[in-house]
């Protein structure tokens, strides 16, 4: 049909049909392959694959359980739970609004005094790209964003619920310590859920609050109860489109403790004066504690330590500034438990365990006169007595009522001059003092129901040990020495240590004879916890149990029925006589009036008679006195003449001197409320 | 006028005196009718797969729907503009699309934005991008076309009065020349990598080359050497992880079901479940459920075959196959250029509806492409309209 209207030869002929044909072939066979696979995947396979996904699959938001109460021996709650107002958005719903939410968090962040920018950063769920804060729950979760809301911003959702789509107000329960830092030691803080913690437990969720430190952390399965859950439906992209079943959380136990809550109070009052007191008689009184104990079941009743904190600021997650206020060097560590954590050289205090370990091993007598100059000179070394007291020839009863020094040195250098002949003759040291000393439970935590690192072992110096460290260290010494302590301004000071590293590098491997002496009277490398030395004095009027002791006494549960009693173990029995433990006793009571040290504070008191203890001013380098008090009482004495006691009662105060100046007073004014001279 | 003098009958002179445009001749109807059809029936299947999701994640539901109808009318105005195009003025523009298509390939690896694993795309900003492979396909076409006519036209001339009849069977340089042609754009692709472009490239050039005559040694040839080099490509490793797992998950959905294989699994499905009829426009579970990924753009048939059914799918297969017959019709029915030109056109609309609904229907491995038309996607949309309107140019330069 073309060609009349063109001259051929110019023109390029069509390409063959049979090209195109090609095409059309290759064309249509695809079109046919389509049409064929499409009709065999929809008609005719018999295998036709199912979605197994399911179209709508099931979410948990979890309801976190309350916590469980802890309370005192009593039943009055030192934890409890309170309910807060817990303000929360949803995300998918503020994503639904035409601004994607943004008014609202505009309007809410006014409420709350915070910005819109921080809390869309916070409802947004964490993911590779999305770093903190972010939300760390499940996406279709509303994600809480505060508990600490006003009333008026709670009012203001609340009542204007249409400008707040999205945002809830709910009820949740929180911990609460009525008490504010009340046994804040002993109870221990919360803590938010971290991801170490969802490893250990995987049953954790990051809506859970778990025990950090305490009791709180002891304790935590039994307080921690079970959480419930709303299940939700949801689509396959993870929107909740319906609710499912609820079910409830089951508060946890209650714990029951031996604390006596009024008993605490006045414990905490007393070594708050106590320090505030020796402030203002110029000591630095840096800080204290005090442990109150039964010593007839092991059960402590009441630990205090200064200074303290508020577990109630760890509710909910404490802010980076509160914790920095916390750790600071400036408010001198109030997160550690000095009651139970902390170990200090107990100085006289320690007398009843090298009494015990001398009279035992026949070193002394109870009956015999020893010498009490104002100094021994022991390896070379002038030892004196506190203020260079001299006393003559005295019996054991007032060496440790007028708590001289120089009495007790002397059998332990020999004690020691003995067990280096045993090394010459090659045979063991016998080492009583140390053995006594760990009878007692010196260097050994004491298994008190706490964890493990809020407990002190306190320690003491002997021959192994010493010779181990020095393996270790002496490079170091050595270094001291030749160093010379430049960065020390004091003169003497530098001196001394240069001297002690000195002697530390050559010789530090060697345990001395006034190592021995030091340790007789609680000094040098000797510490222990408060609690270490209640329970070491608790054993003269149990029969000399040294017990584990407790402060959870049992475990109710939501009912109220006890589900658990905790019983305080007696770990070993010290081999004293009950006829030293009664000596003893009677050596330190206060009834003696000026015969005693620590019952300086306590004479004229209506209770003098039934009271004892035991001072003890440790000396620490480069500080003022630790002040000690050991009490005991209201003592009795049963048929055979045995002493008995109710409490016993340690007490300790850091730089603050003497024992009957600083611990003294403050025990009096425990005992003052025990015996009921005060009433509380 | 001297240049008329030169030589007045040749159709790509440029002058306007050298042949009056044969205005009696009009669009193809049928052709612009099945593409039209095709992009609306895209229209609804996008907005069936982005409705509830757009909704759920709080957007507009209907934004798809409104863009896809944007991309559409401007792809009209594309195809209309293309198609008042003079085709004979190809052999002036040819080189410049196909230059200016390159430039574009070369421009995405130095301002290019990755998205789904190839760093195929430019963003103009306010949310627009522009994937340079959609033209491309245009350009290497237009580029192939205008070099194997000029070609043979410099032999005419040579031998203008010597030979009644020139034989039109491209030289050895031709091909190579071509070859060349084709490899330059195509090594840029799988450089971004996006295979499925590449692959849709190559079948239309096959395409092309079938057409323009080139001898059986070198197109069978070329099949061979293309099998050899997958192979090797394969099993040097010199595919992306990504492109590997496709293919493994291809020959065995089974064995990565949550990764490569769940597209594969998931439109299956869709597709599956779809029945004779299809559950109906928006009541496909799976659609609705926002199980499919991808499922507007390069899985938009299994809504298709989830909500249509089997006669759904089969009248989109009936409309590409009736594209192809009227663009076949327009090549058949056009000089040497222009047939060239229609012919890697069709092939390049079949090849990539076969590849595309073919991975939908397990048939191909999954490759990044969308749906010629149907598919939601800006740049594909413009490219597809340019070419239809090209096809419509060739028509209408045709006697």
């Amino acid at each position: 049909m073309v060609e009349p209207r063109r001259p051929t030869g110019f023109r390029y002929r069509p390409p063959g049909a049979r090209r195109l044909a090609i095409i059309v072939v290759l064309v249509t066979s695809m079109m046919i392959t389509l049409l064929g696979r499409l009709y065999y995947v929809q008609l005719l396979d018999p295998h036709k694959p199912t979605q197994t996904a399911g179209r709508l699959h099931e979410g948990d938001i979890v309801v976190p359980a309350p916590r469980g109460l802890i309370v005192d021996a009593h039943g009055r709650p030192l934890v409890q739970n309170t309910s807060a107002q817990e303000i929360t958005v949803d995300r998918e719903t503020l994503q639904g609004l035409p601004d994607h939410g943004h008014a609202v968090l505009t309007q809410l962040a006014d409420l709350l005094g915070t910005t819109a920018k921080q809390l869309a950063r916070e409802i947004t769920p964490c993911s590779p790209t999305v770093s903190q804060p972010c939300w760390t729950g499940e996406p279709y979760q509303p994600v809480p964003v505060t508990t600490t809301a006003s009333e008026r911003a709670v009012l203001a959702i609340g009542e204007h619920r249409e400008d707040f789509p999205g945002v809830a107000v709910q009820t949740v329960t929180m911990p609460e310590y009525p008490y504010g830092s009340l046994a804040a030691h002993v109870l221990g803080y919360t803590g938010e859920i971290t991801e170490a913690d969802k490893k250990a437990n995987p049953n954790l969720v990051d809506a859970d609050t778990i025990g950090r430190t305490g009791l709180e952390a002891e304790y935590d399965s039994v307080l921690r109860g079970v959480d419930g859950k709303q299940v939700l439906q949801l689509n396959p992209q993870g929107y909740a489109v319906g609710a499912g079943k609820y079910v409830p959380p089951q508060q946890g136990d209650t714990l029951v403790t031996s604390l006596d809550l009024n008993l605490q109070k006045v414990a905490e009052q007393s070594l708050a004066k106590q320090i505030t007191d020796s402030r203002r008689a110029g000591m630095p009184a840096t800080s204290g504690a005090v442990v109150v104990m039964n010593p007839n079941t092991g059960r402590v009743v009441a630990a205090a330590s200064y200074p303290t904190y508020d577990p109630q600021e760890f509710v909910g997650g404490i802010s980076q500034a509160d914790y920095a206020k916390l750790t600071a060097p400036s408010a001198n560590d109030p997160l550690l438990g000095r009651a139970i954590a902390g170990q200090y050289a107990p100085g006289s205090t320690f007398k009843l365990i090298t009494s015990s370990s001398l009279v035992m091993h026949h070193e002394i007598n109870t009956t015999s006169l020893y010498g009490c100059p104002g100094s021994v000179t022991i390896d070379g070394r002038v030892k004196t007595n506190y203020d260079s007291e001299v006393l003559g020839d005295i019996n054991l009863e007032n060496a440790l009522g007028y708590s001289c020094d120089t009495f007790f040195y002397v059998p332990e250098a020999n004690e020691y001059y003995a067990d280096q002949a045993r090394i010459a003759h090659g045979k063991k040291p016998h080492e009583w003092l140390q053995r006594m000393a760990a009878d007692y439970g010196v260097g050994t935590k004491p298994g008190i129901d706490l964890p493990a690192d809020e407990q002190a072992a306190g320690s003491y110096a002997d021959r192994e040990t010493r010779q181990a460290r020095w393996q270790a260290n002496k490079q170091t010494y050595c270094a001291e020495a030749r160093s010379g302590y430049k960065n020390v301004a004091n003169a003497s000071d530098r001196a001394y240590l240069t001297q002690l590293a000195s002697e530390n590098c050559t010789d530090g491997w060697r345990y001395r004879a006034g190592d021995n002496a030091d340790m007789a009277i609680g000094q040098g490398e000797t510490t222990l916890s408060p609690l270490q030395l209640a329970v070491a004095y608790s054993a003269m009027f149990n029969g000399g149990k040294i017990y584990e002791p407790t402060i959870g006494q049992a475990v109710k549960n939501a009912q109220g029925q006890v589900v658990r009693t905790i019983r305080p173990k007696v770990r070993n029995r010290v081999p004293v006589s009950q006829k030293l433990f009664n000596y003893i006793a009677n050596s330190l009571s206060f009834s003696r009036g000026w015969a005693v040290s620590g019952a300086f504070a306590y004479i004229g008191s209506k209770y003098q008679n039934k009271i004892g203890g035991k001072t003890g001013t440790a000396e620490v380098f480069g500080q003022k006195d630790t002040s000690w008090l050991a009490s005991w009482g209201p003592t009795s004495k049963d048929k055979h003449g045995n002493v008995h006691a109710k409490y016993v009662i340690v007490g300790m105060v850091e730089q603050a001197g003497t024992g009957a100046t600083a611990a003294g007073p403050m025990l009096k004014r425990i005992w003052d409320y025990i015996m009921g001279a005060k009433k509380q | 006028m001297t240049l008329t003098a030169r030589n007045p009958r040749d159709p790509f002179v440029l002058t306007p005196y050298a042949r009056p445009l044969q205005r009696g001749r009009g669009y193809d109807r049928l052709l612009n009718a099945s593409a039209l059809a095709l992009a609306l029936i895209g229209a609804v299947l996008v907005w069936a797969a982005t409705r509830d999701l757009q909704r759920a994640s709080g957007g507009d539901p209907q934004a798809y729907l409104y863009r896809h109808l944007v991309n559409l009318a401007i792809a009209s105005a594309l195809m209309f503009g293309a198609s008042r195009f003079d085709a004979r003025l190809l052999r002036l523009f040819g080189p410049i699309v196909y230059v200016a298509s390159v430039l574009g390939l070369l421009l995405v690896f130095a301002v290019g934005s990755t998205i789904n694993g190839a760093h195929a795309w430019i963003r103009l900003g306010g949310g627009f991008e522009i994937q340079p492979a959609e033209f491309m396909k245009l350009g290497m076409i237009v580029g192939m076309a205008v070099l194997f006519t000029q070609r043979a036209h410099e032999r005419v001339m040579r031998r203008q009065f010597v030979a009644e009849r020139v034989d039109e069977t491209p030289h050895a340089s031709d091909v190579l020349l071509a070859i060349g042609l084709v490899a330059l754009p195509l090594v840029l692709i799988l450089l971004q990598p996006d295979l499925g472009s590449a692959m849709v490239l190559a079948a239309a050039a096959f395409g092309v080359l079938v057409a323009a005559g080139v001898r059986a040694r070198w197109t069978v040839g070329l099949l061979l050497l293309t099998v050899v080099v997958a192979i090797v490509v394969v099993k040097a490793g010199l595919l992306a992880d990504y492109q590997l797992a496709r293919f493994s998950a291809f020959t065995d959905p089974s064995h990565d079901p949550q990764g490569a294989a769940y597209n594969i699994t998931q439109a299956h499905i869709a597709i599956a479940n779809g029945g004779l009829f299809g559950t109906g426009l928006l009541h496909g579970p799976q659609t609705n459920g926002g199980f499919v990924p991808e499922q507007q753009t390069d899985f938009v048939f299994s809504v298709a075959g989830e909500e249509f059914g089997l006669l759904g799918g089969s009248v989109i297969i009936a409309l590409f196959a009736l594209l192809c017959w009227r663009g076949l019709k327009i090549a058949r029915e056009a000089d040497r250029a222009g047939r060239l030109v229609a012919v890697g056109i069709v092939c390049w609309f079949a090849f990539q509806a076969f590849q595309n609904i073919g991975m939908n229907l397990g048939l191909m491995p999954v490759t990044g492409l969308p749906l010629p038309f149907v598919s939601y996607g800006g740049s594909s949309m413009f490219a597809q309209g340019l070419a239809i309107g090209l096809l419509q140019a060739v028509r209408r330069a045709s006697d």
